[in-house]
């Protein structure tokens, strides 16, 4: 099967204006069958409002969506048929508890899977009984997330789920997504944590001020990240601001701290030894540094 | 006290928009009411004629008040002051409960509570808005009056009525605010004792004595359990008596001081009237929007009709009561054979059609609320997590739609079936009874145009909706109850549904208005499920 020929959600050049503020950019996303893809953002990049438009609860301005191979907007029930949703903000019905949230949720979607209902309870350590207005953040995510898991779809989609969850119940999460995934299920799965993306996803989309600006597997997008170094004992700290390749460039003293592009580092390395120092630390490269290069761009240079 | 002053300033600047709405429309009420008075009544003996009839008519004396003189400014007081002290008192409410419980319930109280303040330092502020507000709200009102040319001390005197019936709400709206878990629930209960306020005084002034001259009524003790009557014994333009506001402005004192000491001594968010824990598993229903929306809106729907209820029994019980302190004046016996020669309507019979005309109101307003239920949950982001199920917006809207229509005729149905039991136990012409529960259904249609008016508006304007919904069911009551006496023409006031329901007992069943009424409430809410899928679901 051809996956990337169908793809289980595709927007292309989709564009949301709310009033004068353009929420979406022309935004290109593709996501195939049986993938976890992570939407990495920054807050108020349009996460939030790309999976409005995919549930068909807001209407593209311009620009084609589809799931499952249809217009969400013009098919929403169709669409929604096979996908379970977390919002990022959970709010509960106050009156009722938990349990009769999760019934609701999962009835209105088919029915619950009695038996997974249970387990996701117990391992989710959740208290069903109480009323939705005494739950915590992190609870009323978990009902939301218990309501998810408790019946099988098609496609979940996840608008950062786990910001309120310990890291207990951070892996029992991890842990359902690893399992629906070997069920065969598509996944998208929006973030600003990075290393829930790091840790999960098969490709990545990131997003900023409603565009696309990078899109690929972890692989793929390794050439975009930088090196944090650390070095100590320059004898002439002054003149490491001519070296090439060099960013976020701080001196203390005869310590100084910078960025460098992967492809830069050979050439660095040789004026480094040149310039003459005692100590020399390099962090390995992670995500978060990719993504603060992209958000860095979003705002206007400082300094 | 800078901070505090700050909180206020942060408070009064958050309703900006809707206090000036409240005070300039209960003041502009006012203000016509004096003036369509001193053009319509303009000499003595035609403001006698209208005097006379009401002191012979205690469905008057519920709805309005007691007479008290004929002077211009007396009978504008008569005229208007029952009504003016309800809104004031729902301003009030609602203000002192937007910025207590709801914002605890929505957690902005939190952020607050994070802030160097005094504990009860946001409900201080909130009851020095509130008495703020009712203060302009007395000066309005009064200059309101003097402008219509009304004498300068009673004009004062009436709008400091007005203005101390809202400040005691203001601060039955702070306790009710410490003890309910909402501010949904917490508006309602308080709403619910603005209604019983008004009940009071209208059940005392409908059973007071009337004068030897058929121009004054004085009040029974039971007005005495009432705000509302409290304020209405100030007699502004008659015998200006400060004390009995007095009386409310010590009371609103103290009712607030309560609720400060409660503030100081609860947890943020803590509740004297919240269970904690409930049922493990949803009941029958409990997977399907249906279900929801009835869950949701069912213990609101109970107190509707509990309400409606209370004000059906009173016209059955009520009824005959009435008639007889009627017939132990006979100056009055010989004004009604005069008024109405040859035609005989019951004043029983006049009584309960007044009182299931409010019966009437009730289940529009809740109809109103049924409706306007959607817009919480969209405002909420409950809708949006609800509508990510495969279920259609148009199912939702639909069974938001029968629920509130429902809600009516439950509404309907609680006022004319209490009516009728009250009826027949007070002993007195049982055969009559059967007809009450018809009677108080034919104003369900009525109540069906404005719920699906305000579904409409939910469709294509939803931020527009809640004023929407409340402001044209003020407007039509307005044109209904004074559309004539302000010399609104016609074609306009009979825009009201309410011109269109059947007064019953007193009218026959108006067959074709009932049709017309559920045909155009029909279209309407047809409409609005076409429409709802054209919009944005906002958040």
């Amino acid at each position: 099967m051809n996956a990337l020929a169908h793809p289980i959600i595709e927007s292309t050049e989709l564009t949301k204006d709310f009033g004068r503020t353009r929420a979406l950019n022309d935004l290109n996303l593709k996501v195939s069958d049986g993938e976890i893809h992570g939407f990495l953002g920054p807050n108020g990049a349009g996460k939030s409002t790309t999976l409005r438009v995919l549930l068909g609860l807001i209407r593209p301005s311009s620009g084609t969506v589809r799931v499952f191979g249809r217009d969400p907007w013009v098919e929403p029930v169709r669409a929604r048929r096979d996908i379970a949703y977390v919002p990022g903000d959970v709010s509960l019905w106050p009156n009722l508890t938990g349990g009769e949230v999760i019934d609701l949720l999962t009835g209105l979607r088919g029915g619950a899977d009695e038996a997974l209902r249970r387990r996701l309870i117990t391992d989710f350590e959740f208290d069903p009984r109480k009323k939705s207005r005494t739950y915590s953040k992190g609870n009323r995510q978990k009902a939301a997330l218990i309501a998810a898991f408790a019946r099988t779809a098609r496609l979940y989609l996840l608008d950062e789920p786990s910001s309120g969850l310990d890291p207990i119940m951070d892996a029992v999460f991890r842990a359902e997504i690893q399992r629906v995934h070997q069920e065969g299920a598509t996944i998208l799965l929006s973030s600003h944590i990075l290393s829930e993306v790091e840790q999960l996803c098969d490709r990545v989309t990131i997003i900023r001020s409603g565009t696309a600006v990078e899109t690929g597997t972890l692989a793929d997008l390794r050439h975009l990240r930088r090196t944090r170094f650390r070095v100590t004992g320059l004898t002439e700290p002054d003149r490491l601001a001519s070296l090439p390749g060099i960013h976020e460039l701080s001196i203390d003293g005869t310590s100084a701290e910078f960025d460098a592009d992967a492809g830069d580092v050979p050439a660095l390395l040789a004026g480094l030894s040149a310039l003459g120092f005692d100590g020399f630390s390099a962090s390995p490269p992670s995500l978060e540094s990719l993504f603060l290069g992209h958000y860095g761009q979003a705002t206007p240079e400082m300094q | 006290m800078s901070g505090l002053l700050q909180l206020v300033r942060f408070q009064a600047h958050r309703d900006k928009l809707v206090l000036p709405l409240w005070v300039g429309g209960i003041a502009v009420l006012g203000f016509a009411t004096a003036t369509a008075v001193a053009t319509q009544f303009g000499d003595t003996p035609s403001r006698t004629a209208i005097i006379t009839v009401a002191t012979s008519s205690p469905a008057f004396l519920f709805v309005r008040g007691v007479p008290d003189g004929t002077s211009t400014g007396a009978v504008v007081f008569f005229q208007g002051y029952a009504f003016t002290a309800v809104l004031a008192a729902l301003m009030s409410t609602f203000l002192t409960v937007r910025h207590t419980r709801t914002d605890e319930e929505l957690g902005r109280a939190e952020l607050l509570g994070s802030t160097p303040h005094w504990r009860s330092a946001p409900l201080i502020a909130t009851l020095v808005l509130a008495a703020a507000a009712n203060l302009v709200l007395a000066g309005t009102v009064g200059a309101g009056f003097i402008a219509a040319g009304l004498p300068v001390l009673g004009s004062l005197m009436a709008g400091a009525a007005v203005g101390s019936v809202g400040l005691f709400f203001g601060a039955v709206g702070a306790v009710v605010a410490q003890a309910m878990p909402s501010g949904r629930s917490a508006n309602g209960a308080a709403a619910a004792l603005v209604g019983v306020s008004y009940l009071m005084r209208g059940v005392g002034d409908a059973v007071g004595t009337p004068g030897a001259d058929l121009q004054h009524v004085t009040s029974s003790w039971i007005s005495l359990l009432s705000p509302i009557g409290w304020g209405q014994r100030s007699r502004p333009f008659t015998a200006a008596d400060p004390l009995p506001l007095l009386v409310l402005l010590a009371a609103a004192v103290l009712l607030a001081s309560a609720s400060v000491l409660v503030r100081e001594r609860r947890d943020l968010d803590a509740a004297l009237l919240s269970r904690r824990y409930g049922k493990e598993r949803a009941g029958l229903g409990g997977g399907s929007l249906f279900g929801l929306t009835w869950r949701l809106q069912r213990s609101t729907i109970v107190g509707w009709c509990g309400g409606a209820g209370v004000l059906g029994a009173l016209a059955g019980a009520f009824g005959p009561i009435v008639r007889d302190a009627m017939s132990g004046s006979s100056a009055l016996q010989d004004l009604i054979s005069r008024l109405v020669p040859g035609v005989h309507v019951d004043a029983v019979d006049l009584f309960i059609t007044a009182l299931l005309g409010i019966v009437g109101v009730l289940a529009a307003a809740s109809g109103i609320q049924a409706v306007l239920r959607m817009r919480a949950e969209e405002t909420e982001g409950r809708a949006e997590f609800l509508l990510s199920t495969p279920q259609s917006v148009e199912r939702w809207l639909g069974a938001n739609v029968l629920v509130a229509a429902g809600s009516a005729v439950l509404v309907t149905i609680a006022g004319g079936t209490a009516a009728a039991v009250g009826l027949g136990l007070s002993g007195t012409a049982p055969q009559r009874a059967g007809y009450l529960l018809p009677a108080a259904l034919a104003h369900a249609p009525a109540a069906f145009v404005f719920l699906a008016v305000t579904a409409l508006a939910f469709s294509i304007a939803p931020r527009l909706s809640v004023p929407l919904g409340w402001g044209i069911l003020a407007v039509s009551l307005v044109l209904d109850q004074f559309g004539d006496f302000f010399g609104v023409p016609g074609w306009l006031v009979s825009l009201s549904p309410f011109r269109h329901s059947s007064a019953m007992p007193v009218e026959d069943f108006n067959v074709a208005g009932a049709i017309a009424l559920t045909a155009v409430a029909t279209a309407l809410a047809l409409s609005s499920v076409a429409r709802i899928r054209r919009r944005d679901l906002t958040a």
